[in-house]
């Protein structure tokens, strides 16, 4: 009895390990189909927002999902035939309101039984993907899954669209909708300065020497903090906003910085005459980094304090970028020194408290990892056949979706 | 130059009006169902963008006060090459630097020199900026070495956003590993 009480704890703290790569079944997923109700808009435009949900409804992961865009009239409780053996069937009716304003409203029927129903609202209708995304959220709710609260947060990127040109772009995870928040110039490393994105940090390179801006969006107010000769970017923000890891290069010398945003005072964490870059907080006093003191790109963490140095990943030659959150680290290793293969640079997850690796992308140069606060997403850059995308991880779900560009390139974002 | 665009949109965005559950009527006739098959849902590809881009001027031009114009002194300093995932200066390039930093010390000594470091496309991340950069910094010390004022040099790393090709060969790479020489008045 002992024992098996043992193995079952065993094999419950295994699968709550984030790199241990779990591979369901999609047939073992509820399946859901999704019927449209709406009259009032063209088919254009129901169709725009039907794939919009549907894509929605794959990424939160919980459903194997219908694609047929089936219309049936919304106050019946009876799914459309073809949907009778479905698990679920979710049903919306968009409608107009004044100015562009967009109403939908939703049911989930389960057997003919509506089991939930649920409306919204949004001034305009051209921004209806904060609506699916927000349908999606209630669904993963209502189904009582792990929330996927990084769906509603907006993704801050910066896109090259020329030679020593970019455009900083404020977006949903999609895509679908995007702001340009700073045009002209070239700046890059945008960085969000708060947990309510309403302000967001960028390394400019338009004057002499590299300037690390701040811009508050909501006051429309836009300041330069300070320059540093070689590089100043933002890496981190600690989790209450009020602190910043930096990477600054007096003299040419990259080393990471921590910057306290109420004091204004500034102290180097890292002293090394190669390269350290890419401070993430871990904890409250703990960072990890990027470091060639080994002779290649590799994951090594310290205590803001201290001195002691410990290499954190002991996989890969050339390990140039990470992420960390909690016990993971996610990092961007290259697979090859020949660029000519299509597996080049993969993302890898760890764990600090176990020797697991899990690979997390397969093709192509997948780099610039973020996790979501949960750690229950990532988001990263995919270059892949001329193509920039931005890919979101389902970790738990064994998962990857991608949202491609339509033009330029994304050299760094911010979710 | 610069205009900063903010959205007022954006705070707005996130106000939905989520209503608690309400039990609708119930309508017993029998539905009017129309089929339509879209395309298979590429959750690999999910594609919906449709911002634009408005051009702007970059006004950059600079006369020079000597003989030569600063257009003609930079055209005259020769890019430094480096090797892959190395910024350490090649033996085939000392004389290249000797060249640059005479010119920078006679010609060009009434201007300051920025030296701007440079990686080919193998990652966006902050390392391959600060490998930019420790190029630049590689330059900068063999300048100083062949006399250059120290406070005459400033650097700055672009990282793998300013290529001067763009095929997928191995020769356009190593192109695109250098440290460039800019003047500033």
């Amino acid at each position: 009895m002992k024992s098996i009480f043992a193995l079952l704890i065993f094999v419950s703290l295994l699968f709550s390990d984030a790199t241990i790569e779990v591979i369901k079944k999609v047939d073992s997923l509820p399946s859901l189909a999704v019927e449209d109700s709406s009259i009032e808009y063209s088919d254009t435009f129901k169709l725009k927002f039907y794939k919009a949900l549907i894509a929605d409804l794959n990424v939160i992961s919980i459903f194997n999902v219908d694609r047929h865009h089936r219309q049936v009239e919304f106050t019946q409780n009876r799914v459309d035939v073809a949907n009778k053996d479905m698990n679920y069937v979710l049903r919306y009716s968009l409608s107009k309101g004044d100015n562009n304003a967009l109403f939908v409203k939703i049911k989930l029927l389960q057997n003919d039984k509506e089991v939930l129903y649920k409306r919204y609202k949004i001034g305009r209708d051209n921004v209806y993907m904060f609506i699916s995304h927000a349908i999606a959220y209630d669904i993963n709710e209502f189904m009582g899954m792990p929330s996927v609260e990084w769906m509603k947060r907006k993704v801050i990127f910066s896109r090259i669209i020329a030679p020593m040109k970019s455009e900083i772009v404020i977006s949903d995870y999609t895509l679908a909708y995007q702001h340009i928040a700073v045009k002209g110039g070239f700046n890059i490393f945008p960085k969000w300065a708060n947990k309510r994105q309403n302000s967001f940090y960028y390394t400019s390179l338009d004057g002499k020497k590299p300037t690390l801006k701040y811009v508050d969006i909501s006051r429309g107010v836009s300041r330069s903090l300070m320059s540093s000769d070689g590089m100043m970017i933002c890496s981190d923000v600690s989790e209450d906003g009020r602190k910043l890891l930096l990477t600054e290069a007096p003299d040419g010398q990259p080393d990471i910085y921590i910057y306290d945003t109420v004091t204004h005072n500034s102290k180097r964490v890292t002293k090394y005459s190669g390269i350290d870059v890419n401070g993430q907080f871990m904890g409250d006093d703990s960072i990890v980094f990027v470091s060639n003191r080994m002779g290649y790109p590799n994951i090594f963490s310290k205590t803001i304090d201290g001195s002691d140095v410990k290499q954190m990943v002991f996989y890969g030659k050339s390990n140039a970028a990470c992420s960390s959150n909690g016990e993971y680290i996610v990092y961007k290793s290259r697979e090859s020194s020949n660029a000519f293969l299509k597996n080049t640079f993969n993302l890898h997850l760890i764990s600090t408290k176990t020797n697991f690796i899990r690979r997390l992308t397969a093709v192509g140069v997948n780099e610039f990892p973020r996790f979501s606060r949960d750690s229950d997403a990532i988001l990263f850059i995919k270059n892949y056949k001329g193509q920039s995308s931005i890919g979101i991880i389902r970790v738990n779900h064994n998962k990857n979706y991608l949202f491609p560009l339509k033009y330029g390139k994304v050299q760094s974002m911010d979710w | 130059m610069k205009s900063i665009v903010f959205s007022s949109v954006a705070a707005a965005l996130l106000i939905f009006s989520g209503c608690s559950t309400k039990k609708p009527a119930v309508d017993e006739k029998e539905s009017q169902t129309k089929v339509q098959e879209v395309a298979p849902v590429q959750t690999e590809t999910i594609s919906s963008e449709n911002s634009s881009v408005t051009g702007y001027s970059n006004g950059n031009s600079i006369s020079g006060s000597g003989h030569k114009t600063i257009s003609e002194l930079e055209e005259e300093l020769t890019s430094v090459y480096f090797d892959f995932d190395k910024f350490s200066i090649r033996s085939n390039m000392q004389s290249t630097l000797s060249t640059d930093a005479s010119i920078v010390k006679s010609e060009a000594s009434n201007y300051s020199v920025k030296l701007e470091g440079n990686c080919d496309e193998w990652g966006s991340d902050e390392y391959n900026f600060a490998l930019g950069l420790k190029r630049a910094q590689s330059v900068k010390k063999a300048l100083i070495a062949e006399g250059v004022t120290p406070s005459s040099i400033t650097m700055v790393s672009y990282g793998e956003s300013n290529p001067i090709c763009h095929e997928k060969t191995q020769e356009c790479w190593s192109k695109s590993r250098r440290v460039d020489f800019k003047l500033l008045p």
